[in-house]
């Protein structure tokens, strides 16, 4: 299957690094390379150097020192790996490397830093994001006060808001004097006051270039504080507004105004009042090892944990090994100078994967639509044979479908390994009589599985997290019966953990990433284990 | 060099070709056909459903009933009429980000199985393991991450920020050194030592080794890379949406895309279109290559 | 591999470092210059006008490009409108919006109110007088825990699609629809489009309303108290029968292997009598050359057949630095006659504003879907109906499918472990 991580298609791939400077690293080695080589890899220093040194530049001016180091080492460390004269592994190794640490390893460092906190939906922020957003929510219009029509004035510098009742009665407040009463201002036709002796109108480029003042702005309704205030949001019309609930700085907690009830910092990521309520929005907080201790004792993943596990075995396993075997008959068949059409057949092999995933897994679960699919009806005569509801026939036909979709990748793979092989070795095994089995099997199979099964590791990997294809062709379904939990038949651990950290009030990327972490040093240690028992570390040489 | 393969086949095969009975034929090329028309059929005939779509004007993609039963070409003349999503425009850019970030992962790659497989240093063993590991690593999270750090990369660098088609190429060169590392590398260990020794006698430097000597005997497997770079790129839809949201920078996953993201009112027909239009480049690229994928190790300078 | 040391190495090095080092600076110094200027022009820009990023989806882009032309002519502010992919929108705003990169503005269905206000990405919008210029229901939908937090501009609900030339009128009980759909011959008397995975709770939520078995309470200003289902009361225990007993092991009305497209495709095809369906469906069916008429919706139960609202709006992020210009753009801009007008014009989608509803709602189709919509309750915004989707829908394809021998213990069961989720 699509095993590799950037171009598996639909696969989240890969992702961001830490910051420092992307500088797109070419190097060439040196020594007697000639002049082509050397002029070649001063162009490619120079040019790295120089967008490192644009790079540091920005980040100087931007005062982010941290960045900045480590910015500047690895400038130097790249300048040190092609001018030394020694480390030639290193030459070779330093660009590629550079971009999967940038842009692959972050995004690991990432996903680790979130599954100690409970990043989430409700907890997507900083505390002081949270504060500004509750209060912004609280505050509520009084309940049938007038709509003022208001227009901004400037006082030396002070805003003040000119505003006119529905009445036509018109006062002027800012933030530190209340609303009075004025008599002289000037109204347009429709009885709206525009102007006032004293002050300077705002046009509207005006309000929009001093927005956020605008917009901050507060004007007491009267000296007392309770009856409310004036605020615009558009700079025209201005409303008399309340909050519902108020912040207290000095003591990190909101008062609910009717009813009195203080809400405090719970220390989870939100505020809680005495009797376990809690406003709405909260915030990102670290909370240690919260989430794995609820990966490993939430009674929701018990019940069908086992069943699940033993699927995702299975599932992977038999799709690397389905496809893998596909993959290499076809190319060794095809693997005929004098086959006729084979350029053909090779290319329309290859189409299932040139097509979205998504939509072939739609056209798949039409195909196997029980009274309408064309399996039944064309090819079965019109029988009814449940393909995606049935428990067992519903494992099948996520296996057929993923071979459908992964075997074209095993076969290009194994066309190209199969270049690799001595053709004498081959020869000289037909010339003392040995059938073409045994040749397969004594002598191809052994040295393509030297190039070929750290990729079929790989490809394990790739689909014991295959969430795509379970998920648009049966969403993990059906369901189990001894279960509440949305967890069915065709679910596999990566797709059990999304239902589980997604599928409630909200998406808790926190235990999602806890668990997908489980999940990862499960399937590492396997995989590890693995790659040593077959020795592909080991050369052939 | 293309011919080495028949060459080795030996004669025996050739000569009796002529007179050669059925069941003879059979069982050397015969059974391969069969083979062959099987495959074909496993692996076009969903395919032919989406066709069928992308030639109905009614837009939808049950994919039961009879196929072809309403052939006209609206999909494609929708596909390529509205201005508001230039068709055109997303086929050029995924040609531009597909073929540079293919070739560059195709590069790094091969420089980095070059040293894995040619040198021994410390950690080696180790780094090919932990490019393994790094593989499996669950990318929930790395959409998110991957906004956070180009959004960073672009206050600093905005040449390969959000929204740029350099920002997106460089993520995609951070998968470079992954399984298509692996590929080559295994490949790599196939071309026998010996040959780039000799070369060094003769006084050659190891980076003409790499490029004269190993690069031009590993070809099929640089043009197998290189061809499943550019289908993952060209079909990535993930990362592509989230770094480019300007209409005429997107590639064509994303693009497609948007003609069938919002539930019940799909246009199956057109993204249908737009996927048999978007499998072209694709098919191109591997007529190309294919010369390539198969001609031969054992040819040229091994022989010579 | 050892590499060999040569005499020259040492020169070379220092050759290229001093070049390298050169064309560093030469580039700083551009790069440099480049960053100066766009810093001193962007305060300059700033003051003359604002600009307003927006997101939207491919489908309304059109109609907000005009609109967002005019609103440059006469405001003076630039909107730039970013196209992302509808089912991105709410996951990306939601992680973009606190790193200011997220939009000022964007299209939004109701139903995400719950989940954008428990992030606190948005901020609640004063419709003031304006609001008495909408239908009561759309304000409804746009209004969460209280606030409003957008200015409605579509209305979406489903209708009944019957195909005249099978059957010549209206029928008020699905009893009478489904045996008015056989009479008429065609193969398929009643077609409803249900997903394989998890059926489709929100097409067959009018018959369940017409059991009595709303899903949750509403109050008097409309709003869902989501602390507990409603729906776990007789009448939905009479639906979940009324489910079993016309699905796949009943009559077969409700046939769970007949999908969105399938229902679709039968009935373009001349051989379905009715379709419950929505206005999406509707220029396919007209294209296909259909007659057809919009019944109201039918009741099972014997009370009224409400059926969801969606009400499509736009909302001012609360990480917006030009909350002004946004609010300008979106209360007192978008909200007007001649804006929603043009939503309609481009989109198709029955107008927010009642006065152009009305003006729509000379083409027979929408006034009919309006009527009907007129009936029914906006979808639930709470964050929780994800898990209410979930656990509805699965439980009625088991009903259809006749998994469940007990549909009334199924459909307690189902509320139980709804409820459960809400407390965890």
């Amino acid at each position: 299957m699509n095993g590799e991580s950037t171009s598996t298609r639909g696969a989240v791939a890969p992702a961001a690094g830490p910051k420092g400077t992307g500088r797109g690293g070419r190097r060439l080695p040196t020594n007697p390379d000639g002049m082509i080589g050397i002029v070649a890899k001063i162009l490619l220093l120079g040019f790295v150097d120089a967008i490192a040194a644009f790079a540091l530049f920005q980040l100087a001016i931007n005062g982010e020192w941290l960045v900045f180091a480590v910015s500047l080492i690895v400038t130097i460390g790249i300048n040190w790996i092609y001018l030394r004269r020694g480390g030639l592994p290193a030459k070779y190794l330093a660009p590629g490397i550079l971009f999967l640490l940038l842009f692959q390893v972050f995004a690991m460092v990432f996903s680790t830093y979130i599954a100690f906190t409970n990043y989430g939906d409700g907890h997507n922020s900083s505390k002081e994001d949270a504060i500004d957003s509750i209060q912004l929510s609280a505050l509520e219009r009084v309940p049938d006060s007038p709509q003022y029509a208001a227009t901004v004035l400037d006082d030396g510098g002070e805003l003040a808001l000119l505003v006119t009742d529905p009445d036509g009665n018109v006062s002027v407040g800012t933030a530190e004097e209340p609303l009075e009463p004025v008599e002289s201002a000037q109204l347009d036709s429709t009885g709206k006051a525009v102007g006032l002796d004293g002050y300077t109108t705002l046009a509207f480029g005006d309000i929009l270039a001093r927005q956020g003042e605008v917009a901050d702005l507060v004007v007491p309704i009267s000296d007392n504080l309770d009856d409310g205030t004036l605020q615009t949001q558009d700079g025209s019309t201005a409303y008399v507004f309340k909050p519902r609930l108020v912040y207290d700085e000095a003591a990190d907690t909101f008062t609910d105004v009717s009813s009195g009830k203080v809400y405090t910092d719970s220390g989870e990521g939100t505020f809680q009042a005495e009797d376990g309520s809690t406003l709405g929005v909260g915030w990102k907080i670290n909370v240690g090892f919260d989430n794995f201790v609820r990966a490993f004792t939430d009674q929701n993943l018990r019940g069908p944990l086992l069943s699940v596990i033993l699927w995702t075995f299975a599932f992977a396993g038999i799709s690397v090994a389905a496809t893998f075997a596909l993959g290499i008959f076809l190319a060794i068949a095809f693997n005929r100078a004098d086959l006729k059409g084979k350029r053909i057949y090779r290319i329309l092999m290859i189409l299932p994967y040139a097509f979205p995933a998504f939509l072939s897994g739609l056209v798949w679960s039409g195909l196997m639509n029980a009274e309408f699919g064309f399996i039944n009806n064309a090819i079965l005569g019109g029988a009814y044979i449940p393909w995606l509801t049935d428990p067992v026939l519903s494992k099948i036909s996520v296996l057929i479908v993923n071979i459908w979709l992964g075997y074209p990748y095993m076969f290009l793979v194994c066309t190209g390994a199969l270049q690799s092989l001595p053709e004498d070795v081959e020869e000289a095994a037909r010339i003392d009589g040995a059938g073409a089995w045994t040749i397969f099997r004594v002598i191809k199979l052994p040295l393509l599985l030297v190039s070929l099964a750290p990729l079929l590791i790989s490809s394990f990997a790739f689909n014991f997290n295959n969430f795509n294809v379970i998920y648009m062709l049966t969403g993990g379904g059906p369901r189990f019966d001894d279960t509440n939990l949305d967890i069915g038949a065709t679910d596999i651990l990566i797709t059990m953990v999304y239902k589980v950290a997604f599928g409630g009030a909200g998406r808790d990327y926190g235990l999602a990433s806890a668990l997908a972490i489980i999940i990862f040093i499960v399937v590492g240690v396997i995989s590890a284990i693995s790659f040593r028992k077959t020795k592909a570390l080991e050369e052939i040489n | 060099m293309s011919t080495s393969q028949t060459s080795t086949r030996t004669p025996v095969e050739h000569i009796p070709q002529v007179k050669m009975s059925f069941g003879r034929w059979f069982k050397e090329k015969g059974w391969r056909h069969v083979v062959a028309i099987a495959a074909t059929l496993f692996s076009i005939f969903p395919l032919v459903y989406v066709l069928s779509a992308a030639l109905n004007p009614t837009g939808t993609m049950a994919g039961t009933t009879s196929l072809f039963t309403n052939v006209g070409l609206q999909n494609f003349v929708d596909l390529f009429s509205d201005p508001d999503r230039p068709f055109g425009k997303w086929l050029i850019n995924t040609l531009v980000i597909g073929l540079t970030a293919s070739a560059g992962t195709v590069f790094l790659g091969a420089c980095a199985a070059y040293a894995f497989s040619r040198m021994r240093f410390a950690g080696r063993r180790f780094s090919l393991l932990a490019l393994l590991l790094l593989q499996m690593f669950p990318q929930l999270l790395a959409v998110v991450a991957l906004f956070l750090l180009l959004n960073y990369l672009g206050d600093i660098i905005p040449a390969i920020g959000l929204g740029t088609s350099l920002g997106l190429i460089m993520v995609y060169l951070g998968g470079a050194l992954g399984v298509n590392t692996y590929l080559m590398y295994g490949f790599f260990n196939t071309v026998p030592q010996s040959l780039d020794e000799s070369a060094r006698i003769d006084g050659a430097s190891h980076m003409q080794v790499f490029f004269r000597i190993i690069l031009p005997l590993v070809t099929p497997i640089l043009a197998v890379v290189g061809l499943l770079a550019f289908i993952g790129i060209s079909s990535d839809f993930v990362i592509a949406s989230v770094v480019l949201t300007d209409p005429d920078t997107q590639t064509l996953a994303v693009g497609l895309y948007s003609y069938v993201a919002q539930q019940r009112s799909e246009n199956w027909g057109v993204f249908a279109a737009g996927a048999v239009l978007a499998a072209v480049p694709v098919m191109a690229l591997f007529l190309y290559l294919q010369r390539y994928i198969t001609s031969g190790l054992t040819s040229g300078s091994v022989k010579g | 591999m050892k590499v060999q040391n040569l005499p020259g190495t040492t020169r070379r090095a220092f050759t290229l470092t001093a070049l390298g080092a050169s064309a560093a600076i030469a580039l700083a110094a551009c790069g440099g210059g480049s960053t100066e200027s766009a810093e001193s022009e962007a305060p300059a820009g700033g003051e003359t006008s604002a600009t307003l990023t927006m997101w939207t989806d491919a489908e309304r882009a059109p109609a907000l490009k005009d609109i967002a032309a005019q609103f440059k002519e006469d405001q003076g502010i630039e909107v730039d409108l970013v196209i992302k992919d509808f089912a991105a929108v709410r996951d990306d705003f939601i992680t973009q919006a606190p790193t200011g990169k997220g939009p000022d503005v964007l299209v939004a269905p109701h139903d995400w109110l719950g989940t954008l206000v428990q992030n606190g990405v948005i901020a609640p919008v004063q419709l003031g007088d304006k609001a008495d210029d909408f239908t009561e229901a759309s304000v409804q939908a746009m209004t969460y825990e209280g606030q409003v937090y957008g200015v409605p501009y579509a209305v979406e609900n489903i209708a009944l699609i019957r195909n005249t030339e099978l059957v010549g009128e209206a029928h008020e009980t699905f009893d009478d629809v489904v045996a008015a759909g056989e009479a008429s011959g065609a193969e398929f008397p009643f077609l409803v489009g249900l997903d394989p995975k998890q059926a489709d709770p929100y097409h067959t939520y009018p018959l369940q309303t017409s059991f009595g078995a709303p899903v949750f309470e509403q109050a008097e200003d409309g709003s869902y108290d989501v602390s507990q289902l409603a729906m776990n009361n007789d009448g939905g225990k009479e639906f979940a029968q009324f489910l079993a007993d016309n699905g796949d092991q009943g009559t077969k009305v409700f046939n769970s292997n007949v999908t969105g497209d399938i229902a679709k495709e039968k009935f373009l095809a001349g051989e379905g009598a009715y379709f419950l369906t929505g206005p999406w469906n509707v220029p396919a069916i007209e294209e296909a050359g259909i007659d057809f008429a919009i019944d109201p919706l039918p009741t099972a139960g014997g009370e009224a057949a409400q059926p969801f609202i969606g009400v499509n709006g736009f909302l001012v992020s609360s990480y917006s630095e030009n909350e002004l210009a946004a609010n300008e753009f979106v209360v007192n801009y978008l909200s007007t006659e001649a804006a929603q007008d043009a939503l309609f014009d481009q989109g198709g989608r029955p107008p927010a504003l009642i006065s152009s509803f009305e003006k729509a709602a000379s083409d027979p189709v929408i006034e009919a879907f309006g009527e009907i919509g007129t009936s029914g309750v906006p979808m639930p915004a709470a964050p929780e109906m994800q898990a209410v989707w979930a656990d509805w829908g699965a439980t009625e394809l088991n009903l259809i499918k006749g998994n469940e021998s007990d549909p009334a213990a199924a459909w307690e069961e189902m509320s139980k472990n709804i409820e459960a989720k809400f407390n965890g």
